[in-house]
């Protein structure tokens, strides 16, 4: 009993510690909606054009068995592309960044359609592919996969002067200094180009949904904005969200349990 | 030979030199970074021969090419010209027989310090099991037994530089090559530390190069100090300090200590460096 109510006494802590370093935020937030929800009212804006936060709810509530599958196809799409993309990218940056070969002609070449807007080529790959996962799932792939294979070539190309030099004098092999030094030293500026894909993946979701799908939370917002339907397009809009924010806080929580030991962990961790 | 005290016997110019106690040595060896106009001669040429146990400070102003010099001896750097052999055999590749330190610690983020000096045994491929017991004694005698579960990022500026000094002499080099490992820290603390480098290298007596442009850290830690002059470095004078170890405040109050600053101080005024 003891033991339990010292517990909950420790997470009534953290709760209220947890409160009082971010009551602004949340301050501001509960304040961003409650504005939203009264403006609506104050300044006469017509429903069709846009909704009270509350009528979001309930009208999404309402339509909840379909938002949640199309958050579940647009989640798979999402999640597909984006370990495809982190499969593929992390080995060919690592290729790139050790060849000197592929360094004058697959680099060059992807930083050029680095430039390229990636979404451009969603049409074709639906005329190509047709209106089902495949295309839309290509389509993260592509946005996502840039920036982990140039982070990842600026990765393991930008050991220190120092490193190098002590790795040189112990006689240590490639393998083995590729494991115990190469490799940890480059995880941070790998997750960089992961955080940046991550960000990005939901982005290339969406559009390539836009652009020809029958289902998915793009077609979705959509679909009921062209039905004059705000509520239901921002219901969307928050579900979108909702994926951004479990694979970004994924990498994060990642990010922390394998590199704890790097800078920008442990300014956020304070 | 008292107090356990081995004399060391000095380095010396190549000339008249019977070539039998020297572990490091360097014939014309020059080094010219860029080709054609745009080429710069940073040092060179330069002769020395540097025996076994010595302490040997390559002193000099920035940009002399001493830093150019310690690489090449490392065989991270080829020289433009001449030779350098180490132990009688051709330097042609980066040496083993070494470890190695620089102004900014060769300490890994991700290790602690520990870890950090077991580094150098796996790369080593030297289990590390068997030196436990050495590497314990090695913090001790840097006073860091207290921190060894600590990572770098935890420690002072000086208490890293102690980590890593432990870090390049863990496996018992024979040669140990040290670029300004003092140089970012600050006076009190670099005092400080020199006192746990000379008792380091009394312990297991590695040769030691040392590049520095602190004229009196180079007489108190060393055998010998090489003064460089400015770009294209050249060995002006090599000059044997014969003072007792440790060289703690009484020896650096002497006379003789001061002299010896003092000659180096006029070596480089008439170079118009200081």
């Amino acid at each position: 009993m003891a033991t339990a109510s010292s517990e909950r006494g420790n997470s009534l802590d953290r709760l209220s510690r947890w409160i009082g370093r971010s009551w602004m935020f949340i301050a501001f937030f509960v304040g961003f909606f409650l504005f939203w929800e009264w403006s609506i009212v104050l300044f006469k804006i017509p429903l069709y054009i846009l909704s009270p936060p509350s009528m979001i709810v309930t009208k999404a509530w309402a339509d909840m068995s379909r938002l949640v599958q199309y958050t579940y196809i647009t989640g798979l799409e999402t999640l597909l592309g984006y370990a495809v993309a982190i499969v593929t990218a992390l080995p060919m940056g690592l290729a790139i960044a050790f060849s000197s070969v592929l360094r004058r002609t697959i680099y060059p070449f992807l930083v050029c359609t680095e430039m390229v807007p990636k979404i451009a080529f969603a049409p074709l790959f639906i005329s190509w592919l047709g209106f089902g996962l495949l295309p839309k799932v290509i389509i993260v792939f592509l946005v996502c996969f840039f920036p982990i294979v140039l982070n990842a070539i600026l990765a393991f190309n930008s050991l220190s002067e120092e490193l190098t030099r002590f790795s040189y004098s112990t006689g240590a092999g490639t393998w083995r200094t590729f494991f115990k030094i190469r490799l940890p030293a480059a995880l941070p500026q790998c997750f960089v180009g992961f955080k940046y894909a991550g960000l990005n993946a939901t982005v290339g979701a969406a559009i390539a949904e836009f652009i020809g799908s029958d289902q998915g939370l793009g077609f979705y917002i959509q679909i009921t904005t062209g039905n004059m339907r705000p509520e239901l397009a921002f219901a969307g809009i928050f579900f979108l969200t909702a994926i951004g924010l479990v694979l970004f806080g994924t990498i994060t929580l990642a990010e922390r349990l394998i590199i704890p030991w790097h800078i920008s962990v442990r300014r956020a961790q304070g | 030979m008292k107090d356990g005290r081995r004399t060391v016997p000095p380095s010396i110019f190549l000339e008249g030199w019977d070539g039998l106690t020297s572990l490091i040595e360097l014939r014309g060896v020059t080094k010219v970074f860029g080709k054609g106009g745009a080429a710069v001669h940073a040092f060179g040429p330069v002769d020395i021969a540097i025996s076994e146990g010595q302490f040997i400070s390559f002193l000099g102003p920035s940009g002399c090419g001493k830093s150019t010099l310690m690489l090449m001896i490392a065989g991270l750097l080829a020289p433009s010209a001449g030779s350098i052999r180490v132990n009688g055999t051709e330097v042609k590749g980066p040496q083993t027989d070494i470890g190695i330190m620089f102004q900014d610690s060769t300490l890994v983020p991700w290790r602690t310090v520990r870890g950090n000096i077991e580094l150098q045994l796996e790369m080593r491929g030297i289990p590390v099991a068997a030196v436990r017991q050495r590497v314990a004694a090695l913090l001790k005698s840097v006073r860091l037994e207290d921190f060894a579960d600590r990572f770098p990022f935890e420690l002072s500026g000086g208490m890293q530089q102690r980590a890593a000094f432990c870090q390049a002499m863990i496996h018992q080099p024979k040669i140990v090559l040290l670029d300004e490992p003092l140089g970012k820290l600050d006076a009190m603390t670099r005092e400080h530390i020199r006192a746990d480098l000379q008792s380091l290298w009394m312990q297991s007596r590695p040769t030691v190069v040392f590049v520095t442009h602190s004229i009196e850290e180079a007489v108190q830690l060393s055998t010998e100090v090489a003064v460089i002059t400015p770009r294209p470095g050249k060995i002006d004078t090599l000059i044997s300090v014969d003072l007792p170890f440790p060289r703690d405040l009484t020896v650096k109050n002497s006379s003789a200590f001061i002299r010896h600053v003092h000659d180096i101080q006029e070596i480089f005024h008439g170079y118009g460096v200081i």
